[in-house]
Order: structure tokens, then C-alpha cells, then sequence
């Protein structure tokens, strides 16, 4: 299990990143999210001040689950890409890989084409970016230091009192 | 799964509270809400169905901090207890770093308590998962009512592998953040010998060009900032982007050839503000509806009254916007705005920024106006007639 955690460096978000920025601009969408399936955010772009993004990151990584349960329910494997309309914004998601997320927040100044045509390139250049960092990962197998651990059990003291 | 985040320097674990329906787990969510100082904890989000059973999963972010250069965030969930929310209760325990169990005390309650925890170990084995090698914490809830089963007998039913269990009363406290500090500790651990197991060392030598975000050694280069509220989780990361996006600019600018796009796309930033901010109001009121207030009083300092994002250079635009030359230009109405004070009045009113710039130009009429009064002051002046 331990094999699966999540370990992103500086250069892959900054590439990430740069790859984010250029779509929203390409699809002049408001902001993107990239989520993990278990509901961390991986990283945001845009216009994302005014949200909640760890909330906002959970419920749409439990919304994609539940419709890929849904999914399996009507036999097919997964629904690759889900789309809310709202009044005013709309959120168009879709898989990245095997285990991300890229959310994509837009309003009426763009067209769900443009968004879903965007985001299907971007996932395509997110999906080499995750390939090469399992395999980093791999090599490095870095993670969290013996110290780690011990200092937050002292923090925990401090914050947890009744 | 643990997730570790160089960029932002975050390390994000989840919790997942377990157990059979009505044991109080999200009493414990609540609790530890409650009681969590405030800029640790972020807004829990409670998935419920209208009789405020859980339907989906609640949810509860806690930071507790930096800790060798790294926020330490921790999800806490809780899966709904009742038997038939099964197939969502088992999406929640996706990627789950560690699990507190909450068992019904009851006597009566204890076939349900086996279920769930059998039920538990069927869920996790479908994800590849070994309950025995997970971090699990075991809570013996709801101590405080009469007809409780002793501890000993519970510890022989429920706890046949030795995991740590507490007894609790999730109403009053009693017992929560004992449990809530131990499977911290355990996920902890875990992570930490899960690493230590794939690496030699903690610190891999190689790769010194990328050694800008490792764990060790971070700390120096960490500005002395107190840890980061939940609300606004890691507010270095937006400026990456205005600056990307303010290069992207400058050097689309100096050369004469590219003048049509930049053009454009300045254009484009300046109707899409407006509209933007427009569209902050939807934001504030679903707010106000699902979150509580004190929340909204923060976002409401954060907004400020006519940005439409913090740090936004909307009214720069607008102010922009509102002398261009095009605007004047193509306005039929110009003899017809009489009122100087009316148009004044609404040249100021900057709630609406779309419905004015929709109308037809009553922006004129001011800047005509005052040319005109400055005109006859300096005649005036001079004693020309």
C-alpha cells in the first residue's frame, strides 16, 4: 500500500503547472483543479482564492467515485468524463492516468467544447509528466523523516485538548 | 495513501471513521470540530441525508502545523454506518491512511458491531488492503449510557488482533482526542517505516539539482510564517501563476508585430473581469447558505467590496475601460443625458460593471459635461467672453 502514496516534487508541479496555465488560457476557463483520486488536492490554477479547494477537492474526488460506481452498476468500467451545469459556472471533469483528476471550473464565456477539447490535451501531457514521476519515485523513494513523526506527536499534545 | 507535496511543502493523510450506523462517528467529526482551534481546522462538510444521517461521508481537514518545513494535514472522514449505504461506504475508504473503529457499547448493538468490522475487512480487502497491517484504532463508544457491555468483553469480541482502543463518550469528549492523537501517531509511523523500509536513508543523495524540495534541511529556508490556516491552504502558490501569466505579457508586448494579439488578449482580460465579478455573488450566497456564518465573515474581509479576487486589478481596468475613446464614439444618445448629477451617480455605481457596460453610453455625458464647465471657468478666468 505504501508503494502507492502520492510524492510530487517542486519540478513536476511546475511543469504542471505551466501545462494548467496555458489551457486555461487556451479554453479561457476560470480555474482548474487537479485532484487525487483519494481526494488530496495535487494542484490549482486560476481564479481559486474564493474556494475551499481541500473541501472542494474531497467532493469531487467523491463524486467521480461514486459515479464510477454508478458506472459499474450499468457495466460500464468508468465514466472517463463528468460534467455539472450550473446557472452561471459549470465544473467538466475528466481522468487523468489512473488516478487523477483534472477539474475544470468555466462560465458562459466559454463553451463546454472548447473546455472538454482542452482538457482532453492537457490530460494526455499531464498523463507523460505522471508516468515519468512513478518512475522517480521509484529510483529516489524518498519520504518522511524519522523526526517527522516525532515531532508531531509533541504538536499534537498542544493542539488536541478538550 | 500518504501524500507528500515538495511543491507545497504538505503532508496529507486520511483518516477514515468506521463503524456501525448510530455509533457516533460523526459525533466524534463534530466534537473535534468544535473544539479544534480555529485556524487549525478547515470547514467540515457533512454529506447527510434530511434526517441528518450520513448519506455520503462527512468531512473534517485538520492542519497541525508545520513540522520540519512540512504542513501536516490530516482528512478526517467518516463512512455512513447504516448496512444498505455499503457501495458508498466502501468508495470512502479508498486510499485510507489509517482507521478509527467506533463500536456501540450497547450490549444489543453488539451483533452490528461485528458486521461492520467484518464488513471493514471485506471493503479494504477489495482495495488490496490487509486490516491487520493497517493503522487501526478502536473506540468503545457511548460509555456514559447503562446497559453497556464491559470492556473485557468487548476487547474479546471486537479485539482479538491487540489494536489500541479507548473508551469514549463522543457526546461529552470523553476519550476523542486520545484516539484521534494515537492514530495520528500510528499513520505516522507507519509512513515513516514504510519509507524507511524502500529508502537506505531518509536524505538520497542523488539528484543534487533537485534537492530544493527535500524534507531535510527545509526549514531554514521557510519563511517564520505561523502554520496555515485551513481556509487558504497554501497562499503561495497563486502569485506562480499571476506571474506566469504577467511574463507571458511582457514579452508578447515589445515587439510591433505582435501588437494585434496583445491587443486581444488585453481585451479579453478586461471583459472577462467584469464578469467576473459578477459572478462573485452567487459564490457568497451559496455560502451563506451551506457554510457556517463565521466562515462567511472571513470570506466577506477577503472579497473586499468592488475586486473581484483578492489582489485582482479589476478596477484598474475598469477605470480603463471607461475612458476609452471607442465608448464614446458610437454613442447616439449624447444630447439626450440632461442630468449631470444622475449620470454622476451612476458613472460611481459600480455594482452592476456589465449592465453598464451594456448601455448605450451614459458615460458621456460627465466627461463632456466637465470639459464644457472647464472650458467657461478658464474664459471665466481670463475674461474672455
Amino acid at each position: 500500500m505504501s508503494d502507492d502514496n502520492l510524492i510530487i516534487y517542486e519540478e513536476e508541479i511546475e511543469k504542471i503547472d505551466l501545462i494548467l496555465a496555458r489551457m486555461l488560457k487556451g479554453a479561457e476557463a476560470k480555474c482548474a483543479l487537479l485532484v487525487d483520486k483519494d481526494g488530496h488536492l495535487i494542484t490549482r490554477q486560476g481564479f481559486t482564492h474564493s474556494l475551499d479547494t481541500t473541501a472542494l477537492a474531497a467532493l469531487l474526488a467523491g463524486s467521480f467515485a461514486s459515479t464510477k460506481e454508478i458506472a459499474r452498476l450499468v457495466g460500464e468500467s468508468e465514466f472517463s468524463v463528468l460534467f455539472h451545469q450550473g446557472k452561471k459556472d459549470h465544473i467538466h471533469m475528466s481522468l487523468v492516468g489512473d488516478r487523477s483528476i483534472l477539474a475544470v471550473v468555466f462560465d458562459d464565456r466559454t463553451t463546454i467544447g472548447m473546455v472538454r477539447l482542452y482538457a482532453k490535451e492537457t490530460a494526455a501531457e499531464l498523463v507523460k509528466i505522471f508516468v515519468a514521476l512513478k518512475s522517480k519515485v521509484q529510483t529516489e523513494s524518498p519520504g518522511l523523516s524519522d523526526e517527522f513523526a516525532a515531532t508531531a506527536g509533541d504538536k499534537l499534545d498542544d493542539i488536541f485538548q478538550d | 495513501m500518504v501524500s507528500i507535496n515538495y511543491a507545497t511543502r504538505e503532508v496529507t493523510c486520511k483518516i477514515v471513521y468506521y463503524g456501525p450506523g448510530l455509533s457516533g462517528k460523526t459525533t466524534n467529526l463534530q466534537y473535534i470540530h468544535d473544539k479544534v482551534p480555529a485556524g487549525t481546522k478547515g470547514k467540515m462538510i457533512s454529506l447527510a441525508t434530511e434526517a441528518d444521517r450520513t448519506l455520503y461521508f462527512d468531512f473534517l481537514p485538520i492542519n497541525i502545523g508545520k513540522i520540519s518545513g512540512f504542513a501536516a494535514k490530516f482528512q478526517l472522514y467518516t463512512v455512513p454506518g447504516q448496512v444498505y449505504y455499503n457501495a458508498t461506504r466502501k468508495l470512502v475508504l479508498r486510499g485510507a491512511d489509517g482507521l478509527v473503529f467506533v463500536a456501540d457499547s450497547q450490549a444489543d448493538k453488539m451483533d452490528e458491531n461485528i458486521e461492520s468490522l467484518n464488513n471493514m475487512r471485506e471493503n479494504l480487502a477489495e482495495y488490496g488492503y490487509d486490516a491487520d497491517e493497517m493503522p487501526v484504532v478502536l473506540q468503545y463508544n457511548k460509555r456514559d449510557l447503562p446497559n453497556v457491555l464491559s470492556v473485557e468483553e468487548m476487547e474479546s469480541r471486537l479485539n482479538p488482533q491487540g489494536w489500541k482502543s479507548f473508551e469514549t463518550e463522543a457526546v461529552t469528549g470523553v476519550g476523542v482526542f486520545d484516539s484521534l492523537k494515537m492514530i495520528i501517531k500510528l499513520v505516522l509511523d507507519k509512513a515513516r517505516k514504510s519509507q524507511s523500509g524502500a529508502a537506505q536513508k531518509k536524505q538520497p543523495v542523488s539528484a543534487p539539482a533537485e534537492t530544493a524540495g527535500r524534507p531535510a534541511g527545509v526549514e531554514a529556508r521557510e519563511e517564520p510564517a505561523p502554520a496555515t490556516p485551513m481556509m487558504e491552504p497554501n497562499p503561495v502558490r497563486e502569485p506562480a501563476y499571476d506571474a506566469t501569466t504577467e511574463d507571458e505579457m511582457e514579452d508578447e508586448s515589445p515587439p510591433a508585430e505582435d501588437s494585434g494579439v496583445e491587443y486581444s488578449s488585453l481585451k479579453d482580460e478586461e471583459s472577462a473581469e467584469p464578469a467576473a465579478a459578477v459572478d462573485r455573488v452567487p459564490d457568497s450566497e451559496m455560502a451563506m447558505e451551506t457554510g457556517p456564518k463565521e466562515e462567511i465573515a472571513e470570506h466577506k474581509e477577503s472579497w473586499g467590496q468592488s475586486r473581484p479576487y483578492p489582489g485582482s486589478t479589476s478596477r484598474i481596468n475598469r477605470r480603463g475601460r471607461r475612458i476609452k475613446v471607442s465608448d464614446f464614439q458610437s454613442s447616439p444618445k449624447i444630447s439626450d443625458v440632461s442630468e449631470p448629477d444622475e449620470a454622476t451617480a451612476q458613472h460611481e455605481d459600480n455594482s452592476e460593471p456589465v449592465e453598464r457596460q451594456n448601455l448605450p453610453s451614459p458615460t458621456m455625458a460627465p466627461s463632456n459635461r466637465l470639459v464644457k464647465q472647464k472650458r467657461g471657468f478658464f474664459k471665466r478666468l481670463l475674461g474672455i467672453k
